[in-house]
């Protein structure tokens, strides 16, 4: 339980905000990818369409997703996120099973257990994790080495397309379509595959239901205890505009004391809002939290018809997390949907040079 | 925020008995750090203030919560626990532990349902069992901090530890009772002891923070007659006093209730006990208590009289105290309780009105039959209750969501308690319906919407609350899942005859798919309303983008609470016109300002200024060692073997993983190295009996960039184009040209090109293998072409990169090549830098390809045969790939005439990358 050493990353943070790179997705579609370019191969066959499964791409298109990771490095990302959202057997099997509403039936815990003991759709959230954790790491090393400044990867752990929190049937409030220890176990396995591949760190992020994160939280617990594992943890919520988790209501105190128990290295907020909505709530988490403060939103709201789907420019959003910095509300910046690696370069030149947000120790009333 | 857990004590105030009682009670102060809990609200807890936990929802404390329980009526069950919120309880006890009641069933159940009641689950939770597996059911339902009742030493300091820690990996504070082996604590001693053995364990071996170590050091029952029993008041509350003194930060807690059981059926006498045991308990340092919010004295309030019988007994002030207070009690029993379970509830004096839109925004379902059939009688008809005030209703609760005052599950739970009224309603509006229909009336069928998240997207989590609320108003509500393509939408809504259609996306690229939608109704001759909602939806967009193609109606649904007030008004029969009026004068004008100039691409001539920003300097550019062509005849399949990039081989059979791993995979493995030797045997067969020849043509020429072309010299051009889209900021719009110096710097640069196949013979034998039936080898034998042609272009790079003067000092293994980690980029024409397929036609001139290697080119530019690999080179240091996405009109038209083909021709080439419509 006591820890000996500092992670060489708490010692960036005492000196500096580090800077997170951005979004996957909406900078994998700048690449102009179709659905054959997804498949290659081995996919070439598969039933259902799998362009919008992004996770895959780092199997099928190794070569620009490594593109993007070098990308988001060279721009001056200290911590690299693994290419693995929806890379749990439950996400996957969206894109790999039919769903059975299709035919009258209905996503209940029975079809959820089929999902998680499916070897095929294991296999390959195994292979998706370890996979893209081993490419970013190359990529982490090599131009660390090359800039002389350390980087590190964190495993991307995403929220799930099911809640623990809401049912969906109007007769029963208390219905779930999937059980907590199918969700852990999902995790579990995500959790596993992402330290096979070497990642530095694990991040549980865009948080939208505070249950499914405390099964991810159990799930690495777990993970650590049973294989002799401690790695740092960041923890980051998607907020609506009360700040609350988006699909369970949460508050931002609220799901701060919910977590604080697993001592992450730091919590934070990301997605759903632009950074301009989201200050208030970052500020109150900067007030609470003991532990470092990260933020990265998306690039403004979503607006379809902007080109890049989102509001904001690289110079808007260094403006902003620049202004977030000033107030000491950050130790950790980058940035989620919409931002490309524009995005990240222009956050962290405007970071350049101001201090972090002083980590703080609760102290006895 | 009435009655909840709000940082500001003031707030927990109000004007239930127990409230003041703290007030007075608050001469205790916290001590280290505070109590932190949390439901859906954070609760904090505050110096000197006593937290209170709801006991009606334990089916020790409440026989009615035992029954509800038991006959399964959780929906009433659920009532007890909103009750005990609204009367003040800062958390509340939720314990199945009884005999006839499956315990982690009924627990998982129950606290599903609160997790669902936003007024609730604000709270935080306290999972009460003495059975573990029943505590960790609990635990796996909070998504807050909870607490767990409880743990103890009783089963040994191995268990202890053991669910110690589970308890800390679910993240809960913790009760421990005062037990061991040996038993229950009773006395100050043993009480002591315990207590201070299991702070030892827990802070210093397992490491659970000590502020969340909450003692209960057992109230037991006094006044029983027992004289051994007589000091148990006074026993707890020194207790509490040692461990608050003694055990930093350690919280002290307890069944209130049980202090004064012998007085069952006197509540009168335990209400004045509960309270004057707390008021001690409470100064000696007390920190919150299991006690029946409803069923609490003031103490300033207890009668002279009775206080001081009571406290006799409590503090164990003389040794009649009992039998003094059993006496009194009897003049009591009739007089009854004083304390009242509920408080006036004022919101019900409104207007009907006024507390269906009270009941809908909170959520609260109790009178909610009664207030219907209110509205009902004075409106004349039910059809008019829904669509007046309890829309009325909704309406508030979309704007307070709107504006970020409502969350997602008060919406949800608004909409369960608009399903009540309609329910009540639904009756009336059959037997009216019945009436007209006699009367020879056609009347319409309850309406029916057919959701779906379209093709491509795997997000439906909003778009099933939106069919939740959507039921909840009686709407028959068909939902397809995600993934659904337009043509199965389309046939179910046929099928289903649907009223309407609604799709639902979350990702970016589900627009389009929307659009599709659109027009496949228009085509189809569709005309049922269209509703578009989800996260990258817009108004504007649904506006500009969808309405167009589809002559009905296409609607944008901000969110769930909106989602009723557009279907009524789509299906109703007076109000549909005017709505659709309105809607479609707003999207007009939604339309025009759209129309409003806007630049939605970098001009052609504005992304040359942004081309990549390359300082051009003589020493980043290479001389090659020889330009012109040059020939690889037969080239030596077994050096190409060492560049072989395996991973794709084992794709092409169909299995998932990474050489060399998946030679050592736990299932695949025995397959994979089984087919990895048949491929080396074959391999090794081919490259002794020369089956196949490699074969390729490579040339370096000198060139600049002219423009967006790359000249080389004597003439011939490569024609490249350049990134126009999604370049935001100061973002560079690249082009390939950009990675030759331009003829402008006087400075010399090359440009290479290449063709390479190791097909070659591959047809003679695969046909060999087929007519021996022998498909296995066939499939492998062009398998292991592919290999070997992708390894000829890896390994032509690395010889070029040498010959070019910068690739000698790499000294990179044929893994890291493969890796790509060297200087120089060699993109393929129809790839995403520069998806021109019709470019292979010049290097096919450049250097001769199909004479020097016999790969033919096909009518579509695809090479013959298929084992072959053609590109160009480029050795700058800031050459990379890029992908060039959409490109507009401008930059076709000259590219068009930079090639001097028909724009036409040009469209059909790069009709992907064409950012309008060619047709428009």
């Amino acid at each position: 339980m006591t820890k000996t050493e500092k992670h060489p990353l708490e010692k960036v943070l005492e000196q500096r905000i580090a800077i997170i790179d951005g979004a996957m997705g909406t900078t994998i579609r700048t690449y102009g990818m179709k659905e054959a370019d997804i498949r290659g191969e081995r996919f070439r066959d598969s039933g259902k369409d799998l362009l919008n499964n992004g996770d895959l791409f780092s199997l099928t298109q190794p070569k620009m997703i490594g593109d993007i990771h070098r990308r988001f490095l060279e721009a001056g990302a200290d911590i690299l996120e693994t290419n693995t959202f929806g890379a749990t057997s439950i996400t996957q099997s969206e894109f790999f099973v039919d769903d059975p509403r299709e035919t009258g039936g209905r996503k209940d815990p029975e079809f959820y257990q089929k999902v998680i003991e499916d070897t095929m759709l294991g296999d390959l959230a195994w292979e998706i994790n370890e996979t893209s954790a081993r490419q970013c790491r190359e990529w982490a090393d090599r131009v660390g080495n090359d800039t002389g400044r350390q980087r590190f990867v964190a495993g991307a752990i995403g929220p799930l397309t099911v809640s623990l929190s809401n049912s969906p049937d109007a007769d029963d409030a208390g219905f779930r379509v999937v059980t907590f220890d199918q969700v852990r176990t999902a995790y579990k396995q995500e959790v596993r595959a992402l330290i096979s591949g070497g990642v530095d760190l694990l991040l549980v992020e865009t948080i939208f239901d505070s249950l499914n994160a405390k099964a991810a939280l159990v799930a690495i617990r777990e993970v650590f205890d049973e294989d002799g594992k401690d790695l740092p943890i960041m923890i980051s919520a998607a907020v609506g505009r009360g700040g609350e988790t988006m699909i369970s209501a949460q508050t931002t105190e609220a799901f701060w004391n919910a977590v604080k128990h697993v001592k992450p290295l730091s919590i934070g907020l990301n997605c759903s809002l632009g950074p301009d909505l989201m200050y208030p709530f970052l500020s109150e988490l900067s007030e609470k939290a003991d532990v470092a403060v990260s933020c990265y939103p998306n690039a403004g709201l979503p607006n379809p018809l902007s080109e890049t789907g989102f509001d904001l420019g690289p110079e808007d959003m260094g403006r902003y997390l620049g202004g977030f910095a000033k107030d000491g509300l950050i130790n950790i910046a980058g940035g989620c949907c919409g931002n490309t690696p524009e995005h990240i370069a222009a956050i962290a030149k405007a970071l350049q040079g101001v201090a972090p947000r002083e980590l703080r120790v609760e102290v006895a009333a | 925020m009435k009655g909840g857990n709000s940082s500001d004590p003031n707030d927990n105030y109000g004007d239930s008995g127990f409230a003041r009682m703290t007030t007075v009670g608050g001469m205790t102060t916290v001590s280290g750090k505070p109590l932190r809990l949390s439901g859906s609200q954070p609760f904090t807890q505050q110096a000197g203030v006593y937290i209170m936990i709801g006991e009606r929802t334990n089916v020790a404390g409440s026989p009615k919560f035992a029954r509800l329980v038991k006959e399964g009526k959780y929906e009433e069950a659920v009532a007890i626990a909103r009750q005990q919120v609204e009367n003040g309880a800062n958390v509340i006890d939720i314990c199945m532990d009884e005999g006839m009641i499956d315990g982690v069933a009924a627990m998982t159940r129950y606290l599903q349902l609160l997790g669902s009641e936003p007024e609730v689950a604000k709270v935080p939770f306290m999972v009460d069992s003495s059975k573990w597996e029943v505590v960790e059911a609990g635990l796996k339902c909070l998504q807050g901090k909870g607490i767990v009742n409880s743990i103890s030493l009783k089963e040994g300091e191995e268990k202890f530890r053991e669910n110690a820690a589970k308890v800390m990996k679910y993240g809960a504070a913790v009760v421990v009772m005062a037990f061991d082996e040996h038993g229950q604590a009773a006395t100050l001693g043993e009480k002591i002891r315990i207590c201070s053995r299991a702070y030892k364990i827990l802070v210093d071996e397992v490491g659970f923070p000590p502020e969340d170590i909450i003692f209960d050091p057992n109230i037991l029952t006094v006044a029983t007659g027992m004289e051994e029993h007589n000091n148990y008041a006074v026993d707890f509350i020194e207790a509490t006093r040692w461990i608050k003194a003694n055990l930093p930060h350690a919280k002290v807690s307890g069944g209130v209730s049980n202090i004064s059981f012998s007085f069952r059926g006197n509540n009168k006498v335990r209400e004045a006990m509960h309270s004057a045991f707390l008021y001690h308990a409470i100064a000696a340092g007390m920190d919150m208590g299991i006690v029946n919010a409803g069923m609490l004295e003031v103490y300033e309030e207890i009668e002279p009289e009775l206080k001081v019988l009571v406290e006799d007994v409590l503090l164990n002030r003389r040794p009649d105290a009992t039998e003094r207070l059993v006496e009194y009690g009897e003049t009591l029993k009739a007089v009854g309780t004083i304390a009242q379970e509920k408080k006036a509830e004022e919101w019900r004096s409104g207007s009907v009105e006024d507390r269906l839109a009270h009941a809908l925004v909170r959520g609260i379902d109790a009178y909610i039959e009664i207030d219907a059939e209110e509205a009902r009688v004075k409106l004349g008809r039910p059809l008019l209750v829904i669509e007046g005030p309890l829309m009325a209703g909704m309406s508030i609760v979309g704007d307070l969501f709107g504006a970020g005052k409502m969350f997602l599950p008060q919406v949800v739970k608004s909409a369960r308690v608009m399903k009540k009224a309609v329910a009540h309603l639904t009756p009336f509006m059959e037997a009216e319906k019945a009436a007209l229909e006699a009367a020879g009336h056609v009347v319409k069928a309850q309406g029916k919407i057919l959701l779906a998240t379209v093709k491509g997207d795997v997000h439906d989590i909003g778009k099933n609350i939106v069919g939740v609320v959507l039921a909840c108003n009686n709407y028959e509500v068909i939902d397809m899942g995600v993934m659904v393509s337009s043509e199965k939408i389309l046939e179910r809504a046929k099928a289903e005859k649907a009223d309407m259609i609604g799709l639902s996306g979350l990702i970016t690229p589900s627009l389009d798919e929307m659009v599709h939608v659109a027009k496949e109704m228009e085509r189809q001759g569709f005309t049922l309303p269209l509703l578009v909602g989800g996260a990258t939806t817009s108004r504007a967009h649904t506006a500009v983008k969808i309405a167009p193609h589809y002559s009905q109606p296409v609607v944008h649904v901000l969110d769930a609470s909106r989602a009723v007030g557009v279907t009524t008004s789509l299906l109703s029969d007076d109000g549909k016109a005017d709505f659709v009026a309105q809607h479609r004068a707003d999207y007009e004008a939604l339309r025009k300002a759209h129309a409003a100039p806007k630049q939605a691409v970098v001009a052609l001539a504005t992304a040359r200024q942004r081309r990549t920003p390359i300082a051009w300097r003589a020493e980043d550019l290479a001389t090659p060692e020889f330009t012109g062509a040059r020939v690889l005849d037969d080239f030596p399949l077994a050096t190409l073997r060492e560049y072989i990039d395996w991973t794709p081989f084992f794709h092409t059979w169909g299995m998932k993983g990474i050489y060399p791993r998946i030679l050592d995979h736990a299932e695949q493995g025995v397959e994979a190295k089984k087919i990895f030797e048949d491929g080396n045997a074959l391999l090794d067969r081919m490259i002794a009996a020369k089956s196949i020849t490699a074969r390729g043509v490579y040339g370096l020429f000198p060139a600049n960039a002219v423009g967006d072309d790359v000249e080389l010299a004597g003439g011939p051009r490569f024609h490249f184009l350049r990134q126009q889209a999604n370049r935001e900021g100061s973002e560079p719009c690249r082009s390939l040209a950009d990675f030759i110096a331009p003829q402008e710097t006087g400075l010399p640069d090359s440009i290479g090109a290449f063709a390479v196949t190791t097909g070659i013979g591959l047809k003679a034998l695969c046909d060999d293998f087929r007519a021996a039936n022998d498909d296995y080898n066939a499939i492998m034998a062009e398998a292991l072409a592919d290999r070997l042609a992708e390894a000829f272009a890896e390994c032509l790079h690395k010889r070029v990169r040498d010959e070019w003067g910068y690739g000698r000092a790499e000294g990179l293994s044929p893994a890291e090549l493969i890796q790509e980690k060297y200087r120089g980029i060699r993109p393929a024409p129809g790839y995403p830098a520069c998806p021109d397929h019709t470019e292979k036609g010049t290097i096919w001139n450049l250097l001769n390809v199909e004479a020097n290697t016999g790969i033919k080119l096909t009518e579509s530019f695809a090479m013959w045969p298929g084992s072959s690999v053609s590109g160009l080179y480029f050795a700058h240091p800031e050459a990379r790939y890029f992908s060039l996405g959409k490109i507009d009109r401008d930059q076709v038209s000259d590219y068009a005439a930079r090639k001097a083909m028909p724009v036409v021709e040009v469209e059909r080439w790069l009709g992907q990358n064409l950012n309008y419509d060619p047709a428009g």
